[in-house]
C-alpha cells in the first residue's frame, strides 16, 4: 500500500483546513434584559436590532472609557461624562475636548437613554447608535474619524477578542462599535432615587419634600414630565440669547422660525450633581435656575415661588438623586478582572 | 498496515469533503452584471483628470461616491425580481462600480428601477452594516442621515477658494428628501448592462455662484438629486 508523498501532504492540508472550519464559533453572548419599573412605558429603542448582551455591554463600557476614540488618545467619552456626576461634566459650562478646545454646549447628563427619541440639545441626532459619531468627529471634541478609530481598535488588544465574543466577528466594524457603545449607554438606568422608592410605596417624602413635589407638579411637570422628568421635547424656557455663542437651538436643525431658542428638555433626575445647568451651562447653582423661572416672562415658563417655595422645591429636587446609579460599579471605569 | 490504510482512506474522505465544500453549488439562476460608469459626454471620468465644460472651462473630480440600491427588474411595469440591498459606488475603488445580481433562470424583464440614494428608514435605524456602515464616510456626524452622494473637485468656474466645489447631497425628511427612483431600459441578454451616469449636463447647468458647496439637506440638495438621477442611462439600449 504505497502512495506518493504529495498525496499525503494534500491529505494533511485538507484535514487541517477541514478542522479549522469545523471549529466552533464563539459561544453565543449572554443575553441581558433591561429591567425598569413596571409603570414606565416601553422604551423607544428597538432592542431587536441590537439585543443587549453581557459581552456587548462590556465592550461598550471599555470603549466609553477609552481615549482611543480621540485623534491623539487624550479624550474619552468619560472625559466629559463622569459616572459620579450622572455622566455630566461637573463644573464645565461648555464641554471641553481635545487640545483644551471649548465647545458650544454643556455636556448633558446621560441616563434612561432607551426612552430618548432625539439626542443632543437641538435634537440633531435621531438615534442613540449614531450619536457617538458627533463627538468622535467634532474638531473641538475628539477630532477623529470613525474609520480611523476602527483601525486603531483593530490593532489594540484585547479588542479583536471582545468584538468576537460580542458580535461573532473579530474585525471591528462601525456598526458593531456604535452598537456596543449603545449597549453600555442603554444600561445607564436611573430608577433608584428616593422619589422612585416613594412611588413604589417603599419610602415617604418629608413634609417639605411633599410641598416641593406639589409645586413641581404645578410649575415644572408639564415639560419635566414624570417619571423621566423630561417630555423629550424641545422648549423655549425664556433664556435670553447668549450673544457670544448665538446658539438658536432647534431652529438650526428644522429651519423653522418657531423653533428658535428651543432646546431639548433635560431630565431633572440627579440634578443635584449635573451642574452647571442649561444648554450652555450658564447657571452654576440650582437657586440661579429657580431665580430664572421666577423672573422670566416667557409664556408657560414662569413660576410664582416664594422663598419658602424655592426651599421646598429644592428639597423635592434632591429626592431625584439616585446614589445607587451614581456609584454603581457596573457603570464605572472597567477594571481588569 | 491496517492503520496506514485507514489513515489514507480518511485522508481521501477529507479531500472529497474539501472538494465538495470548495466547489460552487450547482448553478441555479443566472448572473447579471451592471457596470456603472460615471461619464462626461460619453467619455469615462477619471479622478483628478480634467474634463471640458461648454465654454472650454476645465473641471476635475477628486471624489465621486454615491449610493445605489433597491434594484428591481421590471417586465411591462411589474416587478419580477428585486434585490433590496444597497451599494456604495466609489470611483476610487473601481470594482465597487460593478454590481452583480443573481437572477432566477429565464427571467424576462424590459427595464430596471433602482434607488439613487438611501431610503428614509435606513436614515432613522441607527447603526447599520455593510455598504451602510457609518465608517464608510457617507454618514453625517453633526446631524443624523446619510450623504447619498459625495461629489468633490475643482472647477474653473467655481468662485470658491481654490476653485473647489463640494457637493454632499443628502436629506431624508420631506420636503427636502433626496432619495430618487431611476428607471432605465434593460434586457436579459446580454447578461450585463452598462449604466452611464453622465454628469456633463448637471455641471453645465449648475449655478456656480450659489451651488459650488451644498453640504446640508435643503432645496438645493433636493434639486441636485433630481437632476443627477436624470443623468443615468443605459449605454446601449
Amino acid at each position: 500500500m504505497r502512495h506518493k508523498p504529495v498525496f499525503q501532504t494534500i491529505g494533511t492540508v485538507a484535514a487541517l483546513v477541514l478542522l479549522a472550519f469545523a471549529l466552533p464559533g464563539p459561544p453565543p453572548p449572554d443575553p441581558v434584559t433591561l429591567r425598569y419599573p413596571a409603570h414606565w412605558r416601553a422604551p423607544v429603542y428597538d432592542f431587536s436590532k441590537n439585543p443587549l448582551t453581557r459581552q456587548g455591554i462590556e465592550l461598550g463600557r471599555r470603549l466609553f472609557y477609552d481615549p482611543v476614540l480621540s485623534r491623539d488618545s487624550t479624550v474619552s467619552c468619560s472625559s466629559c461624562h463622569l459616572s459620579f456626576t450622572a455622566f455630566a461634566h461637573v463644573d464645565h459650562a461648555l464641554s471641553h475636548g481635545i487640545d483644551d478646545r471649548i465647545g458650544r454646549r454643556n455636556a448633558p447628563a446621560l441616563m434612561n437613554l432607551a426612552w430618548a427619541r432625539h439626542l443632543m440639545w437641538d435634537g440633531a441626532i435621531n438615534h442613540l447608535d449614531v450619536q457617538a459619531l458627533a463627538p468622535i468627529s467634532h474638531p473641538d471634541e475628539m477630532d477623529e474619524t470613525l474609520a480611523h478609530v476602527l483601525q486603531k481598535v483593530q490593532a489594540k488588544q484585547p479588542y479583536p477578542r471582545l468584538f468576537w465574543e460580542a458580535f461573532g466577528d473579530s474585525s471591528a466594524t462601525g456598526e458593531h462599535l456604535l452598537k456596543a457603545l449603545s449597549q453600555f449607554e442603554l444600561t445607564l438606568l436611573s430608577d433608584r432615587s428616593q422619589y422612585d422608592r416613594v412611588q413604589a410605596g417603599l419610602d415617604t417624602f418629608s413634609r417639605q419634600e411633599q410641598s416641593g413635589y406639589h409645586l413641581f407638579r404645578q410649575y415644572c411637570a408639564r415639560c419635566h414630565e414624570e417619571p423621566f422628568f423630561t417630555n423629550f421635547s424641545f422648549e423655549n424656557n425664556g433664556l435670553p440669547l447668549d450673544t457670544a455663542l448665538r446658539d438658536l437651538g432647534r431652529m438650526a436643525i428644522t429651519g423653522q422660525a418657531a423653533d428658535s431658542l428651543k432646546f431639548k428638555v433635560p431630565t431633572l433626575r440627579n440634578i443635584e450633581f449635573s451642574y452647571p445647568y442649561m444648554h450652555d451651562g450658564r447657571f452654576r447653582k440650582l437657586r440661579e435656575v429657580l431665580q430664572h423661572y421666577t423672573q422670566t416672562t416667557a409664556p408657560g415658563a414662569r413660576a410664582e415661588l416664594s422663598a419658602t417655595d424655592k426651599a421646598d422645591l429644592t428639597a423635592f429636587l434632591l429626592t431625584l438623586t439616585d446614589r445607587a446609579f451614581l456609584f454603581d460599579p457596573a457603570f464605572g471605569f472597567p477594571l481588569e478582572k | 498496515m491496517q492503520y496506514r490504510v485507514t489513515t489514507w482512506l480518511s485522508r481521501q474522505t477529507a479531500l472529497v469533503l474539501l472538494a465538495l465544500w470548495l466547489l460552487p453549488p450547482p448553478a441555479s439562476g443566472q448572473a447579471f452584471r451592471i457596470e456603472v460608469r460615471p461619464v462626461w459626454r460619453g467619455q469615462a471620468i477619471a479622478l483628478d483628470k480634467a474634463v471640458q465644460g461648454p465654454a472650454g472651462d476645465s473641471l476635475l473630480f477628486h471624489t465621486l461616491k454615491f449610493y445605489l440600491g433597491h434594484f428591481e427588474f421590471l417586465n411591462h411595469g411589474a416587478t419580477v425580481f428585486q434585490d433590496p440591498g444597497y451599494h456604495l459606488l466609489d470611483l476610487e475603488a473601481e470594482n465597487s462600480l460593478d454590481l452583480l445580481f443573481k437572477l432566477p433562470e429565464n427571467l424576462h424583464f424590459d427595464s430596471l428601477r433602482f434607488a439613487f440614494g438611501t431610503d428614509s428608514l435606513s436614515n432613522v435605524s441607527g447603526a447599520l452594516g455593510g455598504a451602510l456602515d457609518p465608517s464608510r464616510g457617507m454618514y453625517w456626524s453633526w446631524q443624523s442621515g446619510y450623504i447619498n452622494a459625495k461629489i468633490e473637485g475643482q472647477a474653473e468656474r467655481s468662485p470658491a477658494r481654490g476653485h473647489h466645489f463640494q457637493l454632499h447631497l443628502g436629506g431624508y425628511l420631506p420636503p427636502a428628501e433626496t432619495l430618487r427612483k431611476v428607471v432605465v431600459s434593460a434586457a436579459p441578454k446580454p447578461r450585463h448592462l452598462r449604466l452611464d451616469w453622465d454628469l456633463a449636463s448637471f455641471f453645465e447647468q449648475i449655478d456656480w455662484p450659489t451651488q459650488h458647496s451644498i453640504m446640508s439637506p435643503g432645496p438645493a440638495a433636493a434639486q441636485a438629486a433630481t437632476r443627477l438621477a436624470q443623468a443615468f442611462r443605459n449605454h446601449a439600449p
